[in-house]
């Protein structure tokens, strides 16, 4: 999951190199944070959250195996 | 796409020329040094420019297709993928056993996957004038049939009531696909009404 969002996020940036993903699993839930550089918040979140909201659902769909409900936190 | 040569005072400045004109990424490129600057007598006289060589490793329709395999390998996928080139776009493919997934509900994962594809390859080709087309098991050939049969149904309703009825929300293309199927549907009109993502298609009485 973490490799997943970190290779749709590094696309998206000027600053792949500061794309880190964090990863924290409980029992049903994998929690994502996605940290990007401060000028690439924009690049990740895009128009209204539209971006961010395309990666929750394509993450989201590569969690469908594991049976567990995947969050992604984009954090500063 | 071709090779850009360009000259700076400095590596770096050649090279960030090359860069922007070929409209990609220093990640994505291939440098060639063809002169290293040096410096003349007294720092002016005979100095000599830096001049670099600049292409892409990988040129957009094989970005696409490695970034899509890399994609599926992380979701755990087994897909096929093949990309085509046409005039104004880049069609890419996807065919196997278990990519409903990439499609979900109503094509929401396969409309959201092909947004990004859109955005990541405007990011890595800044001149790419092409569009990204992403299907998966022709899932928007079927959807077209579906919703082709549905507008002449609806339309057979309204002409034969006399009352306008709205569709569920809809993509552009898909509402494209509904206004296209009833254009010359005697007797009914359609136009779309409301703000994405829940705009719909209204088919009603001409």
């Amino acid at each position: 999951m973490k490799q997943l969002l970190e290779h749709i996020a590094k696309a998206l940036v000027d600053e792949p190199d500061h794309v880190e993903v964090r990863q924290v699993e409980s029992e049903r839930l994998i929690m994502l944070e996605l940290r990007v550089a401060p000028e690439d918040m924009g690049k990740i979140i895009g128009k209204q959250g539209r971006i961010a909201k395309a990666i929750r659902t394509v993450v989201s769909a590569g969690a469908v195996k594991n049976d567990k409900r995947v969050v992604v936190e984009i954090v500063q | 796409m071709s090779e850009y040569e360009a000259t700076g005072r400095t590596l770096d400045e050649a090279v960030e020329k090359a860069l922007v004109s070929l409209g990609i990424k220093k990640e994505n490129a291939i440098i060639e040094i063809k002169d290293e600057p040096s410096q003349g007598l007294l720092g002016f006289i005979g100095n000599k420019n830096a001049r670099v060589c600049v292409k892409p490793v990988l040129d957009p329709p094989e970005y696409l297709k490695v970034y899509l395999e890399e994609l599926l390998r992380y979701m755990n996928i087994d897909g096929r993928i093949t990309v085509t080139e046409e005039a104004d776009k880049l069609d890419a493919a996807i065919f196997g056993q278990e990519v409903g997934a990439l499609i979900g509900r109503r094509g929401r994962t396969l409309n959201d996957l092909q947004y990004i594809l859109n955005i990541v390859m405007r990011r890595q080709y800044a001149l790419l004038n092409k569009m990204i087309v992403l299907d998966v098991e022709n899932y928007r050939l079927r959807r077209e049939k579906v919703l082709t049969n549905l507008a002449m149904s609806v339309a057979r309703q309204v002409s034969q009531e006399g009352y306008e009825q709205a569709l569920e929300p809809m993509t552009p293309q898909e509402r494209r696909i509904i206004h296209i199927a009833l254009q010359s549907y005697p007797g009914i009109t359609t136009y779309s009404a409301g703000e994405e993502p829940f705009r719909k298609v209204v088919i009603a009485p001409h």
